[in-house]
């Protein structure tokens, strides 16, 4: 790692990397970048084999300051970027040409900050509409300007000739959710699709600045409503970070144990929805079955069938009892016999291989670039998975293993998935045989939390990928800025890119691989 | 007047069907409720406007599939009437006719068939 | 309902038949097939009520139709955004008369958890935008929850329920 670091200032001028604290902070290195050596930092990081993890923007109200967080896949190394702007004419340069990912995060920020990106080739919505007219994450009221406005609005398909252009709209069986493409077709094949997104935008982030750590524990879980205690999981451990707070050891197994359940309902559900959009109906069911026998066991410790928001600041809501355990166990060993029906119900189904088989195949460079997350990622033939390569939570005192694919195409993702959903038994088995005695909550947490000023990047594996969450504090109450870098966003990212020239068939079917959950993309 | 009268029964079979379509459709206009909304006439196309018209140039793949249920539609017209002369009896020989005359249009498909008409590619390379 | 919501016409019934209408009402309350308009977090409480264990089907309403065109009414489950609602009320009124809404959730009721100082992007509640038949609230509402709602209009479209309501003891 420090050899980057002296590379890059003998290469860079005027770059000094400063080391800082990976246990407090989330990242290794932050450093300083200006308008004018930017663009060179971002190339080198590239040359580097690095990816950009995030992009985001914080409103200091004085300044407005760019982050762009950059990461190896196999041994976490994580720099922090840093670009001071002038909130009265925020302007960029541009990093889509380099890193495909920037393409879309600097269409977000700026319409929520009205940053402009020079050199970007396409800075319409993706997120507003025409009906907002103040730039929402900025402190005070910043008016949209209506030059901006216009370029904002400019995304008007149609207005060529023999193009026909077809909406997968945002009301559709197979979108998973509120997503809209718009495809422009030749015949039966797709030129191009763009999506459209924000028909689910629920301003999370603007809300987790005007709420307090505590009330804003509930929304994590609708940010994800597959996987909601990985996204509890990942939040809860941010501010555990941020303040210090240590978790005793009999929370964090039980911490694991319910987001691996949680894991397997999620990849579960995925199947089903992912089946039915290739046409096979009879999964679903037998899938929402197996569903029902795991949420009546979480709901039994957590209340809830769906939007768990089970996890507190220093351990858990209320302990486990051995209804819990025996409830897991009996789970567990009913799971173990299901993969064998899965294995004949659908795995050897001619129609599913050949619907499947040399479809959206990523390759790694793609992967990189893109920053796609997860089972994804790993199909693609990268070995990353954060609850090995950055563990958290008591995950580094089990033996975790994970499956890693060599085509990248539909069937592979579909391979890892089940192979993800059998170590997720494993890991939990584990658990439940080292689960310790002892106090589930840690003692004299604040009832007001006032972190210490300053940022934290937190990363957890959910069943999409890889989530991060980069909170600011400023000593008081409510967050700074609070960025949740979503995998499902990063994954969609990589759509448009897979379909071109594809079947529209096809094109459903590298939608469902992905396994996208809407509201965690449009926040 | 003894040829007519033997389709009046076919008379009579197509007055019950026109009926038997109609009737329920009359019953459904008398007794349905019936609203219209700004959009209700529009096309369907997930809730959104549908962008530019329909009257665009189509790919020429589908009008291969269009052109070979033509040739085929023909081919079955073609088949009625000798159908319906089996039942005065006759020839084996006209049986092998139209077995030849079958298996000439299938030329047609197999040729297609050879030709890759039926196979679409699966991703086009841009 | 403002500029924003559904305009429709009157509805007319040329005939109307007194027995007839019940017999119809009864037909109609037996087999209503809904709309799969799945917004969010409830739409999943809405599938698991079509699975097997809960299973809507029983009812009749079993057939999710995705085309508004088919479907008798319209279940909807989860957050309405200003940039969904266009959407909603096209397809609102792209169904054929007669139908019915069941708003499901808070946030389909009105506006749910994302109300808050300064929001921006949510409607508070689908009935300024829809006629709402029946609600159920929830964050999400259990399948129960639902079945009961449906119920209710099956209720509201015959004057009478199909099951007895069990009170508790």
């Amino acid at each position: 790692m420090s050899h980057i670091t002296e590379e890059i200032k003998t290469s860079i001028q005027g770059v000094e990397p400063a080391e800082v604290s990976y246990p407090e902070k989330g990242y290794h290195y932050a450093l300083e970048a200006s308008l004018e050596n930017l663009p060179d930092i971002v190339r080198f990081f590239d040359k580097k084999c690095f990816y950009l993890e995030c992009l985001l923007c914080t409103d200091y109200t004085d300044t407005l300051e760019l982050v762009y967080l950059f990461n190896t896949h196999l041994a976490p190394c994580r720099f922090k970027v840093t670009l001071k702007i002038d909130p009265q004419r925020p302007i960029a340069p541009s990093m889509s040409a380099i890193f495909d990912s920037a393409y879309w995060y600097e269409r977000e920020i700026h319409e929520f900050y009205g940053v402009l990106f020079t050199g970007h080739p396409n800075m319409t919505y993706l997120f507003l509409h025409n009906d907002i007219h103040e730039y929402p994450l900025r402190k005070g009221k910043v008016p949209v300007p209506p030059e901006d406005k216009e370029r904002l609005d400019s995304f008007k398909p149609g207005e060529q000739e023999d193009s026909f252009f077809i909406n997968l709209g945002p009301q559709h069986p197979s979108t998973h959710g509120v997503l809209r493409v718009v495809l422009k077709m030749d015949g039966e094949y797709i030129e191009q699709a763009e999506p459209v997104l924000g028909y689910l935008h629920r301003m999370h982030e603007k809300m987790a600045e005007n709420r307090s750590y505590q009330q804003f524990l509930p929304n994590t879980g609708r940010m994800d409503y597959l996987g909601p205690m990985s996204f509890n999981l990942g939040y809860v451990l941010a501010v555990e970070r941020l303040c210090g707070i240590p978790v005793p050891e009999r929370a964090k197994f039980v911490r694991i144990i319910a987001t691996e359940l949680n894991r397997i309902c999620s990849h579960l559900l995925w199947l089903g929805a992912y089946l039915a959009d290739l046409g096979a109906l009879t999964p679903f069911l037998f899938v929402f079955d197996d569903r029902e026998k795991i949420q009546d066991v979480l709901e039994g410790i957590t209340g809830s069938r769906l939007t768990y928001c089970y996890f507190r600041f220093g351990g858990l809501y209320n302990d486990v009892d051995d209804p819990f355990i025996e409830g897991t166990k009996a789970v567990v060993k009913r799971m173990w016999s299901r993969f064998s029906l899965y294995e004949k119900l659908v795995t050897g189904n001619v129609i599913f291989i050949n619907r499947t088989k040399g479809i959206g195949t990523i390759t790694k460079e793609q992967a990189r670039k893109y920053g796609v997350a997860g089972p994804v990622l790993r199909s693609a033939g990268i070995a990353c998975d954060l609850r090995k390569v950055e563990p958290y939570s008591g995950y580094d005192e089990l033996e975790v293993s994970f499956p890693v694919g060599e085509h990248g195409d539909a069937l592979n993702t579909y391979k890892i998935r089940i192979a993800e959903m059998e170590n997720s038994l494993r890991i939990i088995e584990q658990a439940l045989a080292k689960l310790p005695g002892g106090p589930f909550m840690a003692e004299k947490v604040p009832k007001k939390l006032k972190p210490p000023r300053g940022d934290i990047y937190q990363v957890v594996e959910t069943p999409r990928g890889e989530l991060g969450i980069y909170i600011v504090s400023d000593e008081s109450d409510r967050p700074v800025r609070m960025k949740w870098r979503v995998p499902s966003f990063s994954n969609l990212m990589i759509f448009p890119e897979l379909t071109k020239g594809a079947l529209l068939a096809d094109a459903v079917a590298i939608l469902g691989s992905l396994d996208l959950v809407i509201p965690e993309i449009d926040r | 007047m003894n040829t007519l009268s033997q389709f009046s029964s076919v008379l009579l079979f197509t007055v019950v069907a026109v009926l038997f379509a109609l009737i329920p459709l009359i019953i459904a206009y008398l007794l349905a409720p019936r609203t219209k909304g700004r959009k209700t006439l529009a096309t369907y196309e997930c809730g959104i406007e549908p962008y530019g018209s329909a009257w665009i140039r189509f790919s020429i793949a589908y009008y291969v599939y269009a052109l070979i249920f033509i040739a085929f539609d023909v081919d079955i017209l073609y088949l009625f009437p000798v159908a319906l002369s089996y039942t005065r009896g006759g020839a084996i020989s006209e049986f092998y006719a139209l077995v030849v005359f079958v298996l000439i249009l299938a030329l047609a498909v197999i040729y297609a068939w050879g030709k890759g008409v039926f196979v679409w590619k699966r991703k086009l390379s841009r | 309902m403002g500029e924003r919501g559904f305009c429709l016409e009157k509805e007319i019934i040329p005939v109307k038949f007194a027995v007839v209408e019940k017999v119809l009402d009864l037909a109609r309350a037996n087999s209503l097939w809904p709309v799969t308009f799945g917004l969010a977090c409830c739409a999943i409480e809405m599938m698991a009520t079509s699975m097997s264990r809960f299973d809507i089907d029983r009812f009749g309403a079993g057939v999710f139709r995705a085309s508004p065109r088919q479907a008798d009414f319209m279940i909807v489950t989860g957050t309405v955004t200003k940039k969904m609602a266009p959407v909603l009320v096209t397809l609102y009124e792209q169904m054929p008369s007669p139908k019915w809404v069941i708003a499901m959730g808070n946030c389909a009721i009105s506006g749910g958890p994302f109300v808050f100082e300064g929001q921006y992007n949510i409607v508070e509640g689908v009935d300024l935008l829809v006629p709402v038949d029946v609600y159920v609230p929830g964050c999400p509402p259990r399948p129960e929850a639902l079945l009961e709602g449906l119920l209710k209009l099956e209720e509201k479209i015959t004057g009478s329920r199909r099951f007895p309501r069990v009170e508790s003891a």
